[in-house]
């Protein structure tokens, strides 16, 4: 049997302001091949002596991260890149997230951050996934060596385990009026700002209100706010709604890498799955930690939350089940020979 | 930091953006019509980077150019009367005639010239930051710099020096993706010029650079960041030249396609901006159309009082080379 | 007098003169500062600058990075916006690494801004063979710079005028280059502790003489010095005129001695092809032609890079000997 696994590098990823006002963490895009690169080795060691074959089925990005890692093996690989658009732009992820679920990849190795996987699950919302982090906020992707990643991913793709060690993701479908519908995997929430601008959010005073998937105590983002007061994991069956204001309490939270805030949340509720919020601008809503729409005066967003988000391969558990189902130990060729003296 | 943008600082920066529009529109039918002598590089397309940049920044800020610099001396505050002198080579230009487009500057203002060396502009905005920090000033000074010079040897001995004495410059790279003629991917093997940041030890963002806003935002936290003291910072600004390298033929051009120019002028940050503040009910497209119609009749004022200053003097040829 | 004059006389070495002319600059002006390659805690590679640190302190003298096209650039944008720097390019030679802001940034700026910007850079650096450098450290390039429209050049050959003309310089509102000399540094002179400036553009007739001028370019004006005493036991009694500031060149100086003379040899360390000597000749044949009673004489370096030998080096610089046995010719001697 052949099995796929796709692979896509954001190349604008780890570079916004937030490297300025926040101390986020930058990935240089020769980070970025290096990382694939080794993510491409893991896959191909889980992967030998299984009796699958690997085709590698990427996105060619702009600058050409997978490509250039791709090239370094000189052709020992199987590769073909999807038809994407070439834009530098969220839409060459979408694209290229469309191409991958057609052609019915196993599973997805993407590098980037939550910005990165929200605009991939666009394109293939329930996209069986494996996320590494080169992001800025990084809820969603694994901070997690690639090698070890990689590995994870040609278990799945080369059939060794099956789909049991992915979790189904929550995620807030976003239904704005009279406009195209979006996504958001962690977090979306609204401020008061009129611009998309550089889309960072570090303006608290800004936050009127945000649906959380999750509430992660231990992540960096507008999900560390709902964290702090009431944590909600990807597992849990319901959401957080916060609303934002000095009534309640004031949450010191860490809304970007290194950038702690004074945050003042007046409403914090739990949302069961299914149940939808109303937002009415005018401002901007944010998904995953960027301001990525704006609502005009009285436009309104129902933000709905389910479990219909993309499949994520849990590692640590796929690597427990590598040692015991043996994939990585190799019979013994020949006896050693016997010591003499 | 917490305060949302001002009207009065979304008029400013529509109307300098217009005011570069106009300017660059005009200035190259001039040009073509023969009425402007030498050669002019436009910075048409690419108006949201000096705007958003330059709304930072007061007259003790010192910024230096490139060949593409009116936009840059507009966004200062350059007037329309003497900038037209100037490119038409009379005695009442910024340069009393003798700088013409490639060396418009006016220190006034803190212009230190756009520059007709690919690179020029660097080494000379490390001086200033430099003389910003010794005499104890607050000011910053800002380099724009394209993907094209990003290669020049001068641009890598100024950052680093920036970088090593911790100087309040900002390095603003105006990333069109032609270093002049040649694609940026037939001239350096890297894609963003902001990756280059990490090497000399100071942090690298890239924004929008056809969103006034982004360059708004992202330039004011990095020139506060240098007035703070905390050092420079490169700001990669990912943007478009409409027209040619020099002059104004935009389309049919042989090394790049029609189609790529369309796609990026569906971005154009004019348009963009106008869409998005008619839409806020900030700025109807009414009163917007009123800002385009003012900077045109400041132009054709401009126009006249270019055409009718004097040329220099035969003698002035002399003047000013020394002090 | 002559025991009065040795009680206030006070002799210096070259190195020690420079050194001085800085710290009278740095005193007197609050916005000078010094950057340059090894400037602050090395004192520099010919240790001209040694003490400033300890003086001024690190807010005023800079070690940069080796980075020439950095140095002149500081240079410019510091001094175009309010400060008086001084530079120091470590060797003369290393002008390929910064022609650029040299050439068409320090030279032109004032000019293409239509007089509005004022350049008060005053960049130190070190010309001249004769350690066995070769052909990278030891070059001569003034008529590299004396070309630009804009650069003034000053080519000190005593500790006297060395410290008169770095302060001169450094009070001077335009670029000044000081080119310095290294086989000069341990030359002694009289030094006046006082801050002075030898004005800019006056050309000093360290000679006088009646029927025959040497012009002398930098170090060659001790070489020009020794060449008139063997040309007076020759009968000839030779005027020799360092012009000390090459640029703007002191035409005035050299024409009013060779319509006395009526003959002139200009020499200098440089190559003699192209060199400035050839500039200095034109000036003569147009200004004085009519008095001249033979062609103007040039003694140079061949036209070739400074060699390492010392063998070979010995025989590249131009010396007495051959100043004498040009003037000789030109004689019909």
């Amino acid at each position: 049997m052949v099995g796929k696994i796709g692979l896509l590098a954001n190349p604008a990823s780890g570079k916004d302001v937030r490297r300025l006002v926040a101390r986020a963490s930058v990935f240089d895009n020769q980070e970025k091949r290096a990382i694939i690169r080794r993510a491409i080795v893991g896959a191909v060691a889980s992967a030998a002596g299984s009796g699958s074959e690997l085709e590698f089925v990427y996105h060619n990005d702009a600058h050409g991260i997978v490509q250039q890692a791709l090239e370094e093996f000189g052709g020992d690989i199987k590769a073909t890149p999807v038809d994407s658009t070439q834009m530098s732009s969220a839409l060459d992820t979408i694209s290229a997230a469309r191409a991958m679920r057609d052609q019915a990849c196993d599973i997805v190795i993407t590098l980037g951050g939550d910005g990165t996987n929200r605009a991939f699950c666009l394109g293939w919302q329930d996209a069986p996934m494996l996320p590494i982090s080169s992001g800025t906020n990084n809820v969603f992707p694994n901070l997690r060596e690639a090698t070890i990643a990689g590995a994870a991913a040609g278990l799945i793709a080369s059939g060794q385990l099956g789909s049991e060690l992915m979790l189904q993701q929550k995620c807030i479908s976003v239904h704005i009026e009279d406009e195209r519908e979006d996504l958001a995997l962690i977090d979306a929430l609204l401020t008061n700002e009129r611009f998309v601008g550089a889309r960072a959010l570090l303006k608290p005073d800004q936050f009127r209100s945000a649906l959380l998937t999750r509430a992660e105590p231990a992540a960096v983002g507008i999900t560390s706010i709902g964290g702090l007061l009431n944590p909600v994991d990807a597992r849990a069956d319901h959401g957080l709604w916060l609303e934002f204001g000095a009534a309640g309490d004031i949450v010191h939270a860490p809304i970007a890498p290194g950038y702690y805030q004074d945050v003042g949340v007046s409403v914090c509720q739990t949302l069961k799955l299914e149940q939808t919020v109303r937002c009415v601008g005018p401002g901007t809503l944010a998904f995953d930690g960027e301001r990525e729409r704006t609502l005009r005066d009285g436009q309104e967003a129902k933000l709905t939350i389910s479990r219909t988000g993309p499949r994520v391969l849990d590692v640590t558990a796929a690597l427990h089940r590598a040692a015991e189902i043996g994939s990585f130990i190799k019979p013994q060729q020949t006896q050693p020979a016997p010591k003499t003296s | 930091m917490s305060d949302e943008i001002s009207n009065e600082v979304l008029f400013d920066l529509h109307r300098r953006m217009v005011r570069i529009r106009r300017f660059e529109e005009t200035a190259g039918k001039m040009m073509e019509d023969g009425k402007i002598p030498g050669a002019l590089h436009l910075y048409v397309g690419e108006e949201a980077v000096a705007t958003g940049v330059m709304a930072h920044l007061s007259n003790q800020d010192q910024i230096t150019s490139t060949h593409r610099g009116h936009g840059h001396l507009i966004a200062k505050g350059g007037a329309f009367d003497r900038m037209f002198a100037e490119l038409f080579g009379r005695a009442t230009g910024y340069c009393k005639g003798k700088g013409g487009s490639m060396h418009i500057s006016n220190m006034e203002l803190g212009m230190l010239g756009a520059n007709g060396i690919v690179g020029g502009g660097p080494p000379i905005a490390m001086g200033a930051g430099f003389s910003n920090k010794f005499r104890k000033t607050d000011n910053v000074a800002v380099c724009f710099f394209g993907d094209g010079a990003s290669n020049e040897g001068s641009f890598h001995e100024a950052a680093n020096m920036a970088a090593l004495y911790k100087l309040p410059v900002l390095f603003v790279c105006e990333n069109n993706g032609y270093g002049e003629y040649t694609p940026q991917a037939n001239h350096q093997a890297i894609v963003d010029v902001a990756d280059r940041a990490q090497g000399y030890g100071m942090p690298g963002v890239i924004v929008d650079g056809m969103d006034v806003i982004a360059v708004y935002e992202a330039a004011g936290e990095a020139i506060a960041r240098a007035r703070a003291g905390e050092g420079p910072t490169l700001l990669e600004c990912k943007t478009y030249r409409y027209y040619d390298h020099v002059g104004v033929r935009g389309m049919g051009l042989t090394y790049r396609t029609d189609e790529e120019v369309e796609e990026w002028q569906k971005k154009d940050p004019i348009d963009q901006f106008e869409t998005r503040l008619a839409e806020q009910g900030i700025l109807s497209a009414e009163a917007a159309q009123a800002v385009h119609d003012e900077v045109l009749a400041e132009i054709d004022k401009a126009i006249k009082f270019a055409e009718d200053s004097p040329y220099p003097e035969p003698e002035a040829v002399l003047e000013d080379v020394y002090a | 007098m002559a025991e009065a004059q040795q009680v206030q006389a006070r002799t210096l070495p070259y190195v020690a003169a420079i050194t001085e002319g800085i710290r009278a600059v740095m005193l007197e002006q609050d916005n000078a500062f010094i950057a340059g390659e090894d400037v602050a805690g090395a004192g520099g590679v010919y240790g001209y600058y040694n003490g400033l640190l300890k003086e001024f302190g690190p807010e005023r003298v800079y070690d940069t990075p080796i980075s020439e096209e950095g140095i002149v650039g500081l240079g410019v944008g510091a001094a175009a916006t309010g400060c008086r720097p001084i530079i120091d390019l470590m060797f003369m030679d290393f002008l390929g690494e910064c022609m650029d802001e040299v050439a068409n940034q320090l030279a032109k700026m004032r000019y293409m801004f239509g007089g509005a910007a004022t350049l008060p850079v005053t960049m130190l650096t070190m010309a001249g063979a004769g350690m066995s450098l070769a052909a990278q450290h030891s070059q001569s390039l003034e008529a590299w710079l004396c070309h630009l429209p804009g650069l003034k050049l000053v080519a000190p050959t005593t500790p006297y005028d060395a410290k008169g003309l770095i302060i001169a310089a450094a009070r001077d509102d335009n670029p000044v280059i000081v080119m310095l000399n290294k086989m000069s540094l341990a030359i002694q002179g009289e030094v006046p502790e006082e801050a002075y400036a030898i004005p800019l553009g006056k050309a000093n007739i360290v000679r006088p003489g009646s029927n025959y001028t040497i012009v002398a370019i930098g170090r060659m004006m001790h070489e020009a010095l020794k060449a008139a005493d063997q040309l007076a036991e020759l009968g000839i009694d030779a005027e020799v005129i360092d012009p000390r500031t090459l640029q703007p060149f002191d035409t005035a100086t050299v024409v009013e001695s060779v319509k006395k003379t009526h003959r002139a040899l200009i020499v200098h360390e440089a190559v003699r092809f192209g060199g400035f000597g050839g500039e200095i000749a034109a000036q003569i044949q147009e200004d004085a032609f009519d008095y001249l009673d033979a062609p103007v004489a040039r003694v140079g370096a061949p036209f070739s890079p400074v060699p390492f030998s010392p063998a070979l080096e010995q025989h590249y610089i131009p010396n007495a000997e051959r100043i004498v046995a040009e003037a000789k010719k030109q004689l019909g001697l």
